[in-house]
């Protein structure tokens, strides 16, 4: 393999070929992740009989300008962070920051030392007349190829602005939306769902609160899924979940449609009596009410109660939230402390996306949480993601917590090239 | 006493038929929900039938479930004894963070709880400083109460083994209040900790609603941990002087409780300062002493 191996200083000269090889391949488009390639631009040589193939070379994989440009930019603010790092700045956000820039730059040179070697290899293959050369090249820009996917795919991911909160764990709220108790049987559906998933993935987790409507089905439920992480993966479920079946309760046999809303929280705190007073050192005094629902009288040894629910008021923003479910007061509180944290950190994340949204100027359709975001489609054994487009033809195994990551995979996915398409287009404007 | 109406009643049956009888004693179907949430969590299936008849005959759930959280702890509680009120729960905690803010010198620290029924008071104490924040303590409870006496020993036995009870201490004992004399512990102590009996006998008679006491205290909880007047408090000011006690704080009923502490204190020796506390419900709750110029000072800001 390293006989062909170019000096990455050298390979700029070489580059300069290499790229009018990339203009005479026509490159379709960047933003698929994967440059598509005709064959037939190719020289017939390289795909004669004699020769073996280039398995992969409709998909060199390439970085877009754009990002190339964002890795530019952060070299020139790596070296200004490594100066002061060697003037003896030095604190926890600082050496966060270089680790996390020097693994970026590692990357990326080594994504450009790859590109150059590539375009090398590609003029020998071109221009050599020795047969034995031609096959070693071919098999060495194989070879090269497939690690370039993977440097490619890596820096792609970390060149983008990173996503708020992605490292904590997560707090998931279900509510049964239209369709009566049909609505909540599949409310509790969703949430054994969750709680399948979660240990399918080995999470810990806790159900924080659940409440009953009259006939048993459940009104509201939140869980906390401990793992740190998770809400980076589960932050994809948020939306209104659409259900087509025949409800239990129907007795004609026809298939209805209901709904349920999903809310997917960053964990901020615990949640404990330990995490309760850094929560609420959290807040400015007077910031929230806390309101106790006690009995009136004299209190003290004179009554007993049991009522130990918490109702906070986040005044600036309005949020209520109410704990009744521990028979301990301080326990409610800090439950409830933990939950405000978590929704006014969400409130909060809306809030930036909404704003960098108004910075584009085309028209995108939005992912409110209003909107219905998947459908479980019980009779045709189906359920749909309708932001990817994507079905999965296995309703069962998605309940039962095992196939769900196939579903979430492909949204990932779909986001990731959203937010490509985002930075490309806010850099356009 | 306020009716239940029909319409809620109905509502209840239909979530389960063992709601409406909560209802009874609760007065609200919030509570009444919660309840029976508490008491299928946490008791088998056959004992949730009598747990509920128990129940909405007026019988605290303390006693039907048989513990009450107290701070981070479960405290047990039986027929006889006090159950521990949330009022308390409250000024303990505050105390101990307190205390841990303010006082530095964590070598010895000697607390006693007088009517210390199921002794939560010196449980929580000891669990908040000598546990979360090595204070060296030893803390001593006593109760008139043999039934007292007895569950507080077996609530030290329940949280010890996750406790490392090397340097401090925490004992209980039995000791009539009215014949306590200095001769019971030679020693002194920093700090007179109390939630005595202070319910009057005219309120005692009186129904919730006219300051008097709740019907499910009245019928279950023991009448010797609820009455007093200012006979208590004469003694607590007595002990707190003979034993050199630097600070106090007493859980209270009413205003006129703690003008007499204030006066009491300040008839039998020099040199004290006194605070009143309330709760976050607005009312009366406690009275607070300190010697001046000590690192009791801090008490002020209580």
């Amino acid at each position: 393999m390293s006989r062909f191996l170019v000096n990455p200083r050298l390979c700029f000269g070489s580059l300069r070929s290499g790229r009018s090889l990339w203009n005479n391949l026509n490159i379709k488009t960047y933003i698929g992740r994967q440059v598509a390639v005709p064959k037939m631009v190719f020289s017939g040589r390289l795909f004669s009989s004699t020769i073996p193939k280039l398995d992969h070379i409709e998909d060199v994989p390439t970085l877009h300008p754009l990002l190339v440009k964002r890795a530019e930019a952060l070299t020139k603010e790596f070296a200004t962070l490594e100066k002061a790092v060697a003037n003896g700045a030095f604190d926890q956000e600082t050496s966060v920051k270089f680790s996390n820039l020097s693994v970026i730059l590692e990357n990326y040179h080594r994504y450009q030392e790859d590109m150059g070697n590539l375009a090398s290899l590609i003029e020998i293959i071109e221009t050599e007349e020795d047969e034995e050369l031609i096959n070693e090249a071919v098999s060495e820009t194989n070879a090269l190829i497939s690690s370039l996917r993977k440097t490619t795919r890596s820096l792609e991911a970390r060149l983008l602005p990173p996503i708020k909160h992605s490292g904590k764990p997560a707090i998931l709220e279900l509510r049964p939306g239209v369709g009566g108790s049909e609505a909540a049987i599949f409310t509790k559906d969703l949430m054994d769902m969750y709680i399948n998933f979660a240990n399918h993935m080995r999470w810990k987790h806790s159900v924080i609160s659940q409440s009953f409507t009259g006939q048993g089905s459940i009104n509201e439920a939140i869980i906390s899924i401990d793992e740190p992480g998770s809400y980076d993966k589960l932050r994809h479920e948020s939306g209104v979940h659409r259900v087509q079946r025949i409800p239990s309760t129907e007795t004609k046999g026809r298939i209805h449609t209901s709904t349920s809303a999903v809310v997917v929280l960053p964990k901020m705190s615990e949640g404990n009596e330990s995490s309760l007073r850094d929560d609420e050192k959290s807040f400015q005094p007077g910031e929230v009410r806390i309101d106790t629902m006690r009995a009136g009288g004299k209190g003290g040894q004179h009554v007993n109660t049991t009522d130990s629910a918490v109702r906070l008021t986040h005044i600036p923003t309005g949020i209520q939230v109410q704990q009744q479910d521990e028979r301990s007061q301080p326990r409610n509180k800090a439950k409830a402390f933990s939950i405000l944290r978590a929704r006014l950190a969400a409130l909060e994340r809306e809030k930036e996306i909404a704003e960098q949204r108004k910075l584009r100027t085309d028209q995108v359709t939005t992912t409110d949480r209003s909107d219905k975001i998947r459908t479980y489609n019980y009779p045709q054994n189906r359920i749909t993601d309708h932001r990817c487009a994507f079905s999965l033809h296995d309703v069962e195994g998605c309940m039962a917590g095992s196939r769900l990551a196939e579903i979430i995979e492909k949204v990932e996915e779909h986001e990731f090239e959203d937010r490509l398409e985002q930075l490309i287009a806010s850099a356009a404007a | 006493m306020t009716r239940i109406s029909s319409k809620v009643i109905r509502e209840a049956y239909k979530v389960s038929k063992l709601l409406p009888p909560l209802l009874r004693a609760t007065k609200n179907l919030d509570l009444a929900k919660c309840e029976l949430q508490w008491i299928k969590r946490e008791l088998p299936k056959n004992k949730w039938t009598e747990a509920v008849i128990r129940r909405s005959n007026y019988e605290p759930l303390q006693y039907v479930l048989g513990s009450q959280p107290f701070g981070s702890l479960d405290i047990l509680c039986r027929r006889n004894v006090l159950i521990p009120r949330w009022e308390t729960e409250e000024w303990v905690t505050r105390l101990s963070d307190m205390i841990r803010q303010h006082i530095k010198d964590t070598t010895q620290l000697k607390i006693l709880d007088a009517c210390t029924g199921t002794g939560c008071i010196s449980l929580l104490l000891h669990q908040k400083l000598s546990e979360e924040a090595k204070y060296k303590t030893d803390i001593l409870g006593f109760d008139v109460s043999y039934d007292a006496v007895t569950l507080a020993n077996d609530n030290l036995n329940k949280n010890e083994p996750s406790w490392s009870l090397e340097k401090s201490s925490v004992t209980f004992r039995k000791s009539n209040i009215f014949h306590w004399s200095l001769n019971d512990t030679a020693e002194s102590f920093d700090l007179i900790v109390s939630n005595p009996p202070y319910i009057t006998r005219e309120e005692y008679s009186s129904p919730v609603t006219l300051e008097g006491v709740a019907r499910s205290v009245k019928l279950y909880e023991p009448s010797l941990a609820l009455i007093g007047q200012y006979e208590f408090y004469e003694k607590l000011v007595d002990i707190t002087v003979s034993t050199n006690a630097k600070a106090f704080i007493f859980e209270l009923g009413s205003n006129d409780q703690a003008t007499y502490v204030e006066k009491q204190i300040n008839s039998l020796a020099a040199g004290w300062k006194t605070k009143m506390y309330s709760d976050t419900a607005d009312k009366i709750r406690c009275v607070l002493g300190w010697k001046k110029d000590t690192v009791w000072d801090f008490l002020v800001k209580f």
